[in-house]
């Protein structure tokens, strides 16, 4: 055995339990919090303990697959393991569109859609987002072919240090698609759970309603605070 | 015989913190680049989107945050949760036989005494320190004494976040608490607990005369006294600071830091490491803001250094949000007791301002009073400034270091007093600022805002919605310095690159480098490549104090001068035509009634294509620029509930690089300010000595909720051709506008913020009681 103070701890915590690690994969800890994820150890992963000497806590982790941007992603990560972190620092190549800004749900910067709806990556388990197709700012476009929202923050200049565009832009997308026609109220609604600290919310509140279907010449553009035509008007 | 280049001297104005002096200089008196007139440019003062735009939109941007390398580690600091302690015993046992952690350090401490250098040895003998068969000995520090709730007092680095974190609960530290003082109000008090050996106040500068400002204040018709209070203001950029150290062993490393200056980092990184400067390279690809707190490689790039010294192994090591909030700096507070007097027509004559500057640990910053835009008109004024010392993180730079609070608090009073004398506010300052600069951006910001709609009387109007309006102005220096060389070659193929070491902190530090290079060629901005962020480029400045753009444009312009003028040379022949009868412009290389396509000149460069230097020339830049903010909001006197409706800022910043990323920034700084005016400010419990709010959930930020209609007005009626910044002279105004449309909305003057709906019921209530 490659360490057996490991072997210990592990045995000591989770004692062997061939139906444990079946159970979480079967059931799923849904509604779980990291809390009590934290409480949870599963048995070593046979093939990590095989190939080389474990690097975690008792060996605790557990392979997921995850569904990002149309791909299936394997990770080996532990049960109270973020699906913001397996993705930003277990699956390899990295999915570092979605930011760890807050850590507690509050700022929108991890912002991924989870069965299409948009979720907080850093609350989501990673281990609760197997067998569910996740889609991330990366998915929803490239500098080649941007979605309508990415195409209107890069002309409306809706974005300076970038850090909270993927999720904006992430949140924006998918509430678009829920209400292709939106007042300027409700995309301040849509997009209330997301912090930007450059101060962009102007542009991208304009990006928003120039990227929705119709606008861009009636309706909620005419309610749009427009600074540079006003700027430009009275110079 | 060469003759001596002639020299010709020119006026520079120069500003150390926002104050500006003019210098008179020498420089060479030989033909130069000139930007021409600001309305005649093709592209710059122009909209142009941002050429990082796309990546950004698409998650691709990789910031230092997003870096991850094979074998890299994950750092994590452990930080003292008292506000003032002696560190008596310190095991790292538990931590150290964690399955994945690598390596542990002990933050070096101040000072050593007895009985716990004892305890920490005994556990020394105690403790193996042998870790996955690496031997690892931690220093020990025992006695480190402890100043603030937050300071680090250990870091590990493991092979995943989530152990890091384990590590750092299974670290054993015990304390023993020692007396703490987290308030200024406690702080100066005689008996208070002293937080650094010299005391707690520290002076700091007196200017004026103070007997004959007292005796002026006989001469007034009216004055107002009163103290004004800001709170300790978080920087909270959405990228926490930290690096990554690729160190691997060996004599060289790679360093990606959140940083606002790629040359700040190579020395303190190669130091930390025990490497040459020269081995040691800094990379800043994109960084998710910064606002005056991220300079150098700060504690964590120092533990992150001596965790991969240790493991010859990379580690990344980016404070958590908590970290952010606890030892990452922040705006200092202020406590300002200013006695303003004027004449009945509203003249100004007596000004007596004593200011304190609560940034913890650090001094703090404070801009003196009476703040600059109203000193020159003032008789008879006199300030003084004192740092108050409290047991707190030290304070850093927050954009326009010490202006917001100086700006806030003459502007409340300076509208006081106003009404005081029934004279209208935007009247009365327009009587007490001597700039006519600012006449003209307070009257076309009050027209853009409507001022004849304002409340007559403050609090005026029927119903539980009261609206009001209000204005402030503010200043900056924004001047360049010589301290950026840009390089620019155009390849045979056509390709033209612009390479300088300088970082982009989301101002369109990368779209401008381009977009005056296309401008001088006549090309597109899409045909230009920068390079920028890598301490192997040419040297450029921290961007601290707006002064990037006034120092990296002018080289720019230079190099791209340069460059172009040894083009022409190439392909005067090709034309039949003298080098100065060379144009570029839509894409084409002409002259002699015959054009080229950029294509075709290049064929007329050397194999090896060409290259031009580009130095700094101060007649491309100035310094000093205006501003004014009128904000209007609604006030719930029922909840006590602000609202705000509507701000509009005036800025004037000589030749706008980029009409689109500057009005960008003057949103951003009326948001930030008015998330100071009514929603920030750190909360501490003095009997804990401890941050009551250090996470987004609880340190209340502006949200889209909150938005007003935003109205940003570039003044070209400053047609200076020379670039000057003007990030931080944005932040400024607006929360002196905002606290004065509060006051004139509902009556209530709050003087200590943010104006929580606390402080607007408490005010009403005292108001009713008594009238």
């Amino acid at each position: 055995m490659a360490d057996e103070h490991d072997d210990k701890v592990a045995r000591d915590i989770a004692p062997p339990s061939p139906g444990r690690r079946q159970f979480l994969k079967g059931v799923g800890i849904a509604g779980a919090g990291a809390a009590v994820a934290d409480q949870l150890l599963l048995r070593p992963h046979e093939q990590a303990v095989a190939a080389e000497p474990p690097q975690t806590l008792s060996a605790a982790t557990t392979e997921v697959t995850l569904q990002i941007n149309n791909q299936k992603r394997k990770a080996m990560v532990e049960p109270r393991t973020t699906l913001l972190n397996a993705m930003r620092n277990h699956v390899e190549p990295p999915v570092t569109g979605p930011k760890l800004v807050c850590d507690q749900g509050t700022c929108g910067a991890c912002t991924v859609l989870l069965d299409g709806k948009p979720v907080y990556s850093c609350l989501v388990l990673a281990v609760d987002a197997m067998n569910k197709p996740v889609t991330t700012v990366e998915g929803l476009g490239t500098p080649d072919k941007m979605n309508a929202v990415q195409a209107a923050f890069v002309e409306k200049d809706a974005l300076m240090c970038g850090f909270c565009t993927p999720g904006f832009v992430t949140t924006i997308s998918a509430y678009l698609k829920k209400n292709p026609n939106p007042s300027l109220d409700e995309v301040r609604e849509a997009c209330k759970g997301n912090f930007c600290r450059c101060g962009t919310y102007p542009k991208v509140f304009e990006a928003a309603l120039a990227a929705a279907k119709g606008t861009g010449r009636n309706g909620a553009r005419a309610e749009l605070m427009n600074h540079r035509e006003a700027a430009e008007s009275e110079a | 015989m060469q003759e001596p280049v002639k020299k010709k001297k020119i006026k520079v104005t120069r500003a150390v913190n926002g104050v500006e002096q003019e210098v008179e200089i020498e420089v060479d008196d030989v033909a130069g680049p000139e930007w021409g007139p600001n309305d005649k440019h093709a592209i710059l003062n122009k909209h142009i989107t941002r050429v990082d735009a796309p990546l950004k939109a698409c998650g691709i941007a990789e910031y230092s945050y997003d870096k991850r390398l094979p074998g890299m580690l994950y750092g994590r600091i452990l930080r003292s949760p008292h506000a003032h302690a002696r560190v008596t015993r310190l095991d790292i046992s538990a931590a150290e036989k964690i399955p994945g952690v690598r390596a542990i350090v002990i933050v070096p401490g101040e000072k050593v005494v007895e009985g716990a250098k004892k305890a920490s040895e005994e556990a020394d003998k105690k403790n193996p320190t042998e870790v996955g068969g690496k031997d690892i000995k931690p220093e020990r520090e025992p006695g480190k004494v402890v100043r603030f709730e937050g300071e680090p007092v250990a870091a590990v680095a493991a092979t995943t976040p989530e152990i890091a974190k384990d590590a750092i609960r299974a670290i054993r530290v015990e304390y023993e608490k020692l007396p703490h003082v987290v308030k200024a109000e406690e702080a100066v008090k005689p008996d208070a607990p002293k937080v650094l050996a010299e005391g707690n106040i520290e002076p700091r500068s007196k200017r004026g005369d103070q007997a004959k400002t007292t005796a002026a204040f006989a001469e007034c018709d009216a004055v107002v006294e009163a103290d004004y209070r800001t709170p300790i203001i978080h920087h909270s950029s959405l990228e926490t600071h930290g690096i990554v150290v690729d160190y691997r062993g060996g004599d060289s490393a790679t360093i990606y830091a959140s940083t606002q200056g790629t040359f700040t980092i190579p020395d303190e990184s190669a130091k930390e490491l025990g490497l040459a400067q020269s081995k040691v390279t800094a990379i800043v690809e994109h960084m998710g803001g910064g606002f005056g707190s991220k300079f150098g490689i700060g504690v964590e790039g120092k533990l992150a250094c001596m965790l991969a010294k240790q493991v010859k192994a990379p580690v990344k090591m980016m404070l958590t949000r908590e970290d952010e909030f606890l030892m990452a700096g922040n705006r200092s507070g202020s406590w300002q007791t200013l006695k303003i007097g004027a004449k009945k027509d509203g003249t100004i004559i007596a000004f007596h301002a004593a200011q304190r500057a609560l940034g913890g640990l650090g001094r703090g910053s404070q801009a003196g009073q009476p703040y600059s835009p109203y000193a020159g008109k003032i008789a008879n004024a006199y300030n003084e400034i004192v740092a108050v010392k409290t047991n707190e993180d030290a304070s850093r730079a927050m954009r326009a270091p010490g202006h917001p609070q100086a700006s806030f608090a003459i502007e409340s009073i300076i509208d006081e007093l106003a009404y005081k004398i029934g004279m209208d506010p935007l009247e009365f300052r327009i009587k007490n600022l001597k700039d006519e600069v600012y006449h003209r951006q307070l009257n076309r910001a009050a027209k853009e805002i409507g001022w004849e709609r304002r409340n007559r009387t403050p609090g005026a109007g029927s119903g539980p919605r009261k609206r009001g309006m209000g204005c402030a102005v503010g200043t900056w220096g924004g001047g360049g310095n010589k301290e950026c060389v840009v390089d620019v070659t155009i390849a045979r193929d056509g390709a033209v690159t612009v390479a300088v070491g300088s970082q982009d902190l989301g101002t369109g530090t990368r779209t401008y480098t381009r977009a005056i290079v296309a401008e001088e060629f006549g090309l597109q901005v899409k045909d230009i490549v920068e390079r920028i962020g890598d301490s192997r480029l040419g040297k450029a400045n921290a961007s601290g104090g707006s002064t990037t753009a006034a120092s990296l444009a002018p080289s720019v312009k230079d190099a791209a001068y340069n460059a172009r003028n040894m083009m022409a040379e190439r392909v005067a022949p090709l034309l039949g035509v003298k080098a100065a009868d060379v144009t570029f412009a839509n894409g084409k290389v002409a002259g002699g009634g015959k054009s080229l396509t950029w294509k075709q000149a290049c064929v007329a460069l050397p194999s090896a294509g060409l290259a031009a230097r580009g130095q700094w020339r101060p007649n491309l830049q100035a310094t000093g620029v205006h501003g004014a903010c009128f904000a209007e909001v609604e006030v719930d006197v029922e909840t006590g509930f602000v609202q705000p409706i509507k701000m509009v800022q005036v800025q004037d910043v000589g030749l706008p690089l980029n009409r689109l990323a500057l009005e960008s920034q003057i949103n951003g700084g009326m948001i930030q300010s008015l998330g100071m005016a009514l929603w920030e400010g750190r909360v501490t419990d003095n009997q804990l000595g401890v941050m009551l709010n250090p996470g987004f959930g609880d340190y209340k930020m502006p949200g889209t909720l909150e938005m007003p209609e935003m109205i940003a007005l570039i003044d070209d009626g400053d047609t200076r051709p020379a670039v000057i910044g003007v990030g931080e002279s944005a932040i400024i105004p607006s929360l002196g506008a905002v606290v004065n449309a509060v006051h004139n909305a509902c009556g209530v003057r709050v003087r200590e913020l943010p104006i929580t709906p606390d402080k607007i019921l408490m005010g009403l209530y005292t108001e009713a009681r008594t009238a």
